[in-house]
């Protein structure tokens, strides 16, 4: 009897009975709960960020009133707005790339069985579990100017003549937080792959050695293609959480210096809750927003692109 | 905002096992609320102690305000009191519950906010409450930096018809200027700290030279024991792009007889002749003159002050909680070498150092006026100071109280400050400080990066321009 009943429904649909609309409120009222949850913490906040980024108003003064895209137009005239956007692609984009090819490069030789396998996988994730802002205090020690071990490694090989004051200068102070970054997070990206890695069915890899293909032959013609939907999927995700990058930057440089590591988010933080501009801050976040949203689709329209070709 | 971290960092570590058992004997309220935590104790013994404990605390209070009524022929007024986390020997708490002992008109309610380290949540915070216009807290405790901000937004109660010009003489000049907007005192001093020069006594003696009073001294000495091998820097500050740079600013416009913003809150000066040799002078302390290691660049207190305590360098700009890391051998090599006195200045102009610290405010909406007057005027008087001084390590507002012998026994580092404190002058006066030191600390740090200092301070001058007259 259930059986058959669950096996008609999809027969159903189409009928008559499946339009007719009796209305239960048994359903929606036990949806009530999360819709208005979900609805007090997440939906709320987001249209009252929106609504402020459209007026003129910080906590500290009694000035409120609506301004239209009055703050909008003087973000898009801000040179420091345009110079922490530029920050923040560049950012995420190597963070990005070196995460995802180092990331590939450790799932690579984790997928293979080795002795000792185990605990290698283990210890690969103890930076990503590291908090971030231990990370950053330990960077920072890494790449002193004056008494820091890098330094010292790279005047020991000759590479450097003086010490490099890596977060003192304007040309190498980001590209030291994207090395912190990628300490940090390759291990989370190599741990997506390789589980994108394990899902590739052995029959075809065996086949391909059968039809004598090196193992080079072997990733770029087989594994790497099966592997592309995952590796866009933890790519995306990388991206989108690189681009809100803020614990490195705020406890490493504070911005500086002169503004050459400062990213959206320090700069968001900077006017919401240091100059308590809760207008000009919320456009400052809205425009963040929508910059993500723009990464998202993106990304989005090369792998429906991929899984398309996949599916084929 | 963030001058004050490292003195908290540093008191807490000290006090942090000294501290514990007086925090537990603050309240019945709070040890009660520590009971909870009690590791191995089972869950039926927990209950019946937390009964008995509750049993009797509300015994205790319904007999106290009994007692008080007694007393007083009334119930005691009740107010409240929100201030940041100091502690050293003793806490806020217990300075409060004196002030509860010590009369019976007014009952003072301690609200505890985060430490100043973490600044801008103190100000969040204090925003949140002021800007709701109720009343509470009837009393706070404000950075100087946010008393123009408090007292624009007619949230702090003016104080000049209960503190007088007679009355106010007895504090430091600086400090009642920085408590002052439009004219109207809105803020009673508590405590006062500022930058102010650190050198070693021992290498300066060897050069047969005295503390540097004139820049060029400075340079001239830092150059002799930099290329004698006496010291691997010479001159150590902050160049961090944080509230630091601002104030290491503001000390050296201020000893070149400029400034950043003039009294009235809207001439802005900062890219006057005065101010762009100072800020030329700080770009050569580091390219031209090289007694500065790039690296203050990065640097805020602490990274510039471990060098000095480990003996690596002649001078350092720093505020008076380095004096006691200096004198303590587990933190210090340089214990007894070390001399502190008022940065040095320009030729034939005023040394100038940046002032800071929490002063007392009163909320403006407060329905207990006359109570809250009462219990700053008590915070604020001779005997409290001094009890903050040598239990909490806070320096005096009030010249006077250096002079107390039990500061020279309890504090011995705070008696050689008080010159420094007298010459210290406050940070730009203006309601929109928060963004005007935004602007500072990123143009400031881009003249400093590229040399370019001229353009630099233009350009802040523009974009200040742009949000004093908003």
């Amino acid at each position: 009897m259930a059986i058959t009943e669950v096996q008609g429904r999809p027969l159903l649909l189409g009928t008559k009975k499946a339009r007719v609309r009796t209305w239960e409120p048994g359903p929606l009222l036990l949806l009530a709960p999360a819709l208005a949850s979900i609805g007090a913490v997440s939906v709320y906040p987001v249209l009252l960020g929106l609504w402020l980024s459209l007026r003129d108003t910080t906590l500290a003064s009694p000035t409120d009133s609506f301004i239209g895209f009055g703050n909008y137009r003087q973000l898009l005239a801000d040179g420091q707005f345009w110079n922490a956007w530029t920050h923040t692609i560049e950012f995420t984009a190597a963070s990005t790339l070196l995460e995802t090819a180092l990331g590939l490069m450790m799932a690579l030789v984790l997928s293979e069985s080795f002795r000792g396998r185990g605990i290698v996988r283990a210890a690969m994730l103890v930076p990503w579990a590291i908090p971030t802002v231990v990370t950053s205090k330990m960077f920072g020690w890494l790449f002193d100017g004056q008494n820091g071990v890098v330094n010292y490694l790279l005047r020991g090989m000759g590479l450097i003549q003086h010490n490099v004051d890596w977060y003192g200068s304007t040309s190498s102070a980001l590209w030291t937080i994207v090395v912190a970054d990628v300490w940090k997070t390759t291990p989370f990206m190599a741990l997506l792959l390789l589980a994108g890695l394990q899902t590739i069915p052995h029959s075809l890899t065996e086949a391909s050695i059968i039809d004598g293909a090196n193992p080079w032959q072997q990733f770029w013609h087989v594994r790497l293609p099966l592997l592309a939907p995952t590796l866009l999927i933890a790519a995306m995700f990388r991206a989108l959480d690189a681009f809100r990058i803020f614990d490195l930057v705020y406890v490493l440089t504070g911005g500086g210096p002169a503004d050459s590591t400062e990213v959206l988010s320090t700069m968001t933080y900077k006017n919401l809750f240091s100059a308590l501009q809760f207008g000009y801050g919320s456009a400052l976040s809205t425009m963040m927003f929508i910059t993500e949203a723009g990464i998202a689709v993106i990304f989005g329209a090369i792998l429906l692109r991929k899984l398309r070709e996949v599916g084929q | 905002m963030q001058e004050l971290e490292p003195p908290e960092r540093k008191t807490q570590q000290n006090c942090e096992a000294a501290c514990l058992p007086g925090k537990a004997s603050v309240s019945p309220a709070s040890s009660l609320g520590g009971n909870h935590g009690t590791p191995g104790m089972p869950r039926r013994d927990f209950l019946k102690r937390a009964g008995l404990t509750l049993a009797g605390v509300t015994a205790a209070s319904s007999l106290l305000p009994v007692r008080r009524a007694w007393a007083a022929g009334g119930n005691p007024v009740e107010i409240t009191f929100a201030s940041a986390k100091f502690y050293g020997k003793q806490t806020i708490a217990e300075v409060v519950e004196a002030y509860n002992g010590a009369q019976s008109k007014v009952h003072v309610t301690y609200k505890e906010l985060p430490p100043p380290s973490s600044s801008t949540e103190v100000h969040q915070g204090l925003v949140q409450q002021l800007a709701r216009r109720n009343g509470t807290p009837d009393v706070f405790t404000q950075d100087i930096i946010w008393v123009a901000e408090f007292a624009a937004a007619k949230w702090a109660l003016p104080l000049d018809e209960y503190f007088g010009r007679e009355v106010m003489k007895d504090y430091f000049p600086g400090i009642v200027q920085g408590c002052t907007w439009q004219g109207k005192l809105t803020a009673l001093p508590w405590f006062v700290d500022s930058g102010m020069l650190y050198y070693r006594k021992d290498l300066l003696e060897g050069l047969g030279a005295k503390a540097p009073e004139t820049w060029d001294e400075l340079i001239d000495s830092s150059k002799k024991l930099m290329s004698a091998g006496k010291a691997k820097f010479g001159f150590l500050w902050q160049g961090k792009q944080a509230e630091v740079l601002v104030c290491d600013l503001v000390s050296f416009i201020g000893s070149n007889g400029g400034s950043i913003l003039q009294p009235d809150g809207t001439t802005v000066t900062i890219a006057d002749e005065p101010a762009i040799e100072a800020v030329q002078m700080m770009h050569d302390f580091i390219r031209k003159h090289q007694i500065t290691p790039e690296d203050v660049l990065s640097w805020d207190e602490e990274p510039s002050r471990r060098p000095f305590t480990s003996g690596e360098a002649a001078f350092l700009r720093n505020w008076s909680y380095v004096w006691k890391v200096a004198q303590t051998p587990a933190d210090s090599s340089v214990v007894d070498k070390v001399g502190v006195s008022p940065l040095p200045h320009f030729p034939s102009k005023q040394s100038a150092a940046c002032l800071g610290g929490y002063q007392y405010g009163i909320n403006a909406s407060t329905r207990n006026r006359e109570a809250a007057v009462d219990f700053v005027r008590w915070m604020s008087s001779p005997e409290t100071q001094l009890r903050f001084a040598t239990q909490l390590g806070l320096c005096p507002t009030r010249a006077a109280v250096f002079e107390q012998p039990q500061i020279a026994q309890e504090q011995p580092f705070m008696q050689p400050l008080k010159s420094v404190f007298i010459g210290a002058i406050p940070r730009p006066v203006t309601p929109k400080y928060p963004q005007v030191t935004l602007i500072l600390q990123s143009e400031v740090s881009r003249a400093l990066a590229t040399g370019n200092v001229k353009a630099a301070l233009q350009s802040a001058k523009e974009k200040i321009q742009n949000v004093v007259k908003a």
